[in-house]
């Protein structure tokens, strides 16, 4: 498990002076870096910058690749909106808002390293039995399975998926029998008894044609879409 | 839960399968448009009255319309004014779909009795008998053996009874009182559950309570003779205690000679599903030894139930369940303490005397049906989604949900969406101003809308399932008429196939019925 660059979207770099770049900015150079600054983190559209500073097109343009060339500032992609470049001062790693957040990269959710992730908790889980997330946080550390330092916040979040996922419950602790030594009250997580998946199992209506139906709002008895003619049935009569 | 749109067509559709299209339309004019005087019934269906009559007979013979007398305040001064009108009872149709398991439980319980399951079989078949009836039928059947049959029948009678599967029938016309117009149904589900019983009931709740023989009558064989006992026979909850002149229009209406008309009593048979379907779902979440002990406490509260949805059981001590779970086979290889484990298992705290909360159970029942719809129609991404707003009950913006829920943020609000617009979710759209205007769109489960929504869903996937089956046995009519001897080569596939077909649309029905009871029943 290894990944080059650890989640770190908020980690402010050393700040670099201004000046030493070729000699002091010119005053458009100087509103712009400035305005670009002051959004921290979550940078800022070049439509907003003409927008606020009321600049040219043109100067506004000139400016921003002089101030690139200097290394001052940076060019992000929006996550969800490819093509719409934000720039960021160099001293700021951009924000969740700009990138999706921890677990994207390149504008997309790492879903194979999530669900590393996920098995590695889950089979953790299972092993302790009963788990706080306390517990899960340091025999995560202790296991050295990640070369990338997680939070527990992070972790927290992995739990808390597999959770969603059905794969285990989370249980209030009693203090009493497989609780032992754990307070009362407190959430725990365990696994779902051998031979009992928490995934429900597929109901009733789920196992006929019209439960897993996206037409189901269209099919009439009568109607162009109707149980008769239905393709769906056809293929599930299909022996 | 009020009957839906589909769960109507699937009713009619039922009452068509069964009595014929003047019936259905005589029920679904009534379904459609709640309790209507005979007047008004002629003038809706533009059917003859003799015909409605006729109708209006058939459904009240087999239980689906129940009249009353509705007395609405004389106007400037007049009379009170005092009609007959005729109410649909939605479930008591549905349940005609259920008898082969209204007969297989009966069986269970009373140990396999052939003339109890046969008098109950005649009473589900013909709707409603009299003793008279009833040993007739017996005379004609084969099983007679050498008792007399009024002997054999009478100690059936009495059997069923005792179980509270059959009952007498209810009072053929009670009065409603004015002052208690319907209500609308309630609004609220879910979380508050719990105060279900304080809302007000329906008009059908109130009729049918209204109508039903007080509980030592109900049960009780005995001819009863005196006025006086009889007029105490049928209580009355809409406030009034009833007065001479009602018990008169009762006598008038059919018990006029004193026959005593009997019939399946189907909220016990309900009960005693709900109680199959709450052990259902403990034995897909735990192990065998809460099954044992679940079975082992319903059958100990068993008889302190007085409605349908006991919400909570009784309370019992461990040394009452213990003697219980031990009663059965399976049961005796338990010891004190694993009964102990498992009960804690159930969300016993074992603080005081323990109880279980059957509605959680069957709650969570219902949680897993509709979750399953939505990871299988919609993936698991928005499983995950759905059960992650399901769990925080509130409203949740777009992007928290993907974050938690680790679903791509280009790919959830599709899948909301999505969601949203088959009506698996509640949305609402917020304006925000600063920093800029823009739109904010929140998520919610809904989940009264939701379970209506599904309950909906289920009657037309029910009424499409028959539907369908139909369908494929008439396209195959001439298969079926054939021969066993002359069904050879590829026409004996063809059969198979066929066969196969209405086993596998037999059991879904039956199976999906399941369902539509853990929403609509229980
Ligand atoms: S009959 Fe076919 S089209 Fe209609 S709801 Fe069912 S599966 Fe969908």
């Amino acid at each position: 498990m290894s990944r080059s660059q650890g989640p770190s979207s908020l980690k402010r770099k050393r700040p670099e002076p201004a000046h030493g770049h070729g000699g002091a900015l010119i005053e458009h150079e100087k509103v712009l870096y400035d305005l670009i600054c002051s959004k921290q983190s979550m940078g800022i559209w070049i439509g907003d910058m003409k927008r606020e500073t009321k600049y040219p097109d043109n100067v506004v343009t000139k400016s921003l690749k002089a101030l690139q060339a200097r290394g001052l500032i940076k060019l992000v992609e929006h996550y969800q909106n490819k093509g719409k470049k934000f720039y960021l001062s160099k001293d700021f790693e951009p924000s969740k808002e700009l990138t999706g957040g921890n677990w994207y990269s390149d504008g997309k959710l790492d879903r194979e390293y999530i669900s590393t992730l996920k098995g590695f908790c889950a089979r953790m889980i299972q092993k302790m039995k009963v788990a706080t997330i306390e517990g899960i946080v340091d025999a995560f550390k202790k296991s050295g399975a990640s070369k990338v330092d997680l939070s527990r916040e992070q972790i927290e979040e992995i739990v808390n998926a597999l959770v969603l996922d059905n794969e285990v419950m989370e249980v209030k602790s009693t203090g009493a029998g497989e609780f032992d030594f754990i307070p009362v009250g407190k959430i725990c997580y365990k696994s779902y008894a051998k031979g009992v998946k928490g995934e429900p199992k597929t109901g009733a209506m789920a196992s006929t044609p019209c439960g897993v139906c996206p037409r189901i709002n269209h099919c009439t008895p009568n109607g162009i879409i109707s149980p008769r003619t239905c393709v769906y049935y056809t293929k599930w009569l299909e022996f | 839960m009020a009957s839906t749109q589909y769960g109507i067509k699937y009713a009619v559709h039922i009452i068509t399968a069964h009595f014929g299209n003047l019936v259905a339309k005589v029920c679904e004019t009534l379904l459609r448009r709640g309790p209507l005087t005979l007047r008004l019934l002629i003038r809706f269906t533009e059917l003859s009255s003799s015909q409605i009559n006729n109708s209006l007979l058939i459904l009240i013979q087999h239980n689906c319309v129940q009249a009353f007398t509705a007395v609405t305040e004389g106007e400037f001064g007049d009379a009170p004014k005092a009609d007959t009108q005729y109410l649909a009872l939605f479930s008591n149709i549905l349940h005609r779909m259920r008898f082969s398991k209204f007969l297989a439980i009966a069986s269970e319980k009373l140990e396999k009795d052939k003339d109890c399951e046969e008098l109950l079989e005649g009473l589900l078949q013909n709707g409603r008998l009299s003793m008279e009836q009833i040993i007739e039928r017996a005379k004609s059947s084969k099983h007679a053996g050498n008792r007399p049959i009024p002997d054999v029948v009478n100690e059936s009678l009495l059997k069923l009874l005792n179980a509270h599967f059959v009952e007498r029938c209810p009072a053929p016309e009670p009065t409603l009182s004015p002052q208690v117009e319907e209500q609308p149904p309630p609004r609220k589900r879910g979380a508050k559950a719990a105060k279900v019983s304080e809302v007000p009931p329906t008009l059908e709740q109130r009729l049918v309570e209204s109508a039903r023989p007080m509980e030592v009558i109900r049960f009780s064989i005995g001819e009863t003779n005196t006025e006086a006992e009889e007029s105490e026979h049928y209580s009355s909850i809409s406030g009034q205690k009833r007065k001479r002149g009602d018990l008169d229009m009762i006598q008038e209406s059919g018990d006029a000679d004193g026959i005593i008309l009997w019939r399946a009593n189907f909220d016990e048979f309900i009960r005693c599903l709900r109680h199959k379907a709450c052990i259902e779902h403990v034995r897909s979440q735990f192990d065998d030894g809460a099954v044992n002990v679940l079975s082992a406490i319903l059958e100990a509260t068993r008889s302190s139930e007085k409605i349908v949805k006991t919400e909570i059981t009784v309370p019992l001590s461990l040394e009452n369940i213990y003697e219980e779970v031990m009663k059965n086979e399976v049961g005796r290889s338990m010891t004190l303490d694993r009964v102990e484990a498992s009960l804690s298992a159930l969300g016993c705290s074992g603080m005081e005397d323990y109880k279980i909360n059957l509605q959680k159970i069957i709650e969570q029942a219902q949680i897993d049906e509709v979750e399953s719809i939505v990871l299988k129609r919609y993936g698991r991404d928005a499983y995950r989604m759905f059960r992650f707003l399901s769990k925080t009950g509130g409203l949740v913006e777009t992007e928290k949900i993907s974050d938690s829920a680790f679903v791509d943020k280009n790919e959830a609000p599709k899948i909301l969406y999505r969601l949203w617009k088959d009506e698996y979710l509640y949305m609402e759209k917020v304006a925000i101003t600063v920093p800029r205007y823009s739109l904010c769109l929140l998520w919610r489960v809904d989940r009264y809308n939701l379970w209506e929504h599904v309950l909906d869903e289920m009657y037309h996937a029910s009424l499409n399932l028959q539907l369908r089956q139909a369908y494929e046995m008439e396209q195959d009519k001439e298969l079926l008429n054939l021969p066993p001897d002359k069904r050879g080569g590829p026409l004996e596939k063809r059969y198979n196939r066929l066969r196969n077909v209405r086993i596998l649309l037999e059991s879904s029905l039956l199976k999906l019925d399941d369902a539509l009871m853990l929403f609509h029943d229980f």
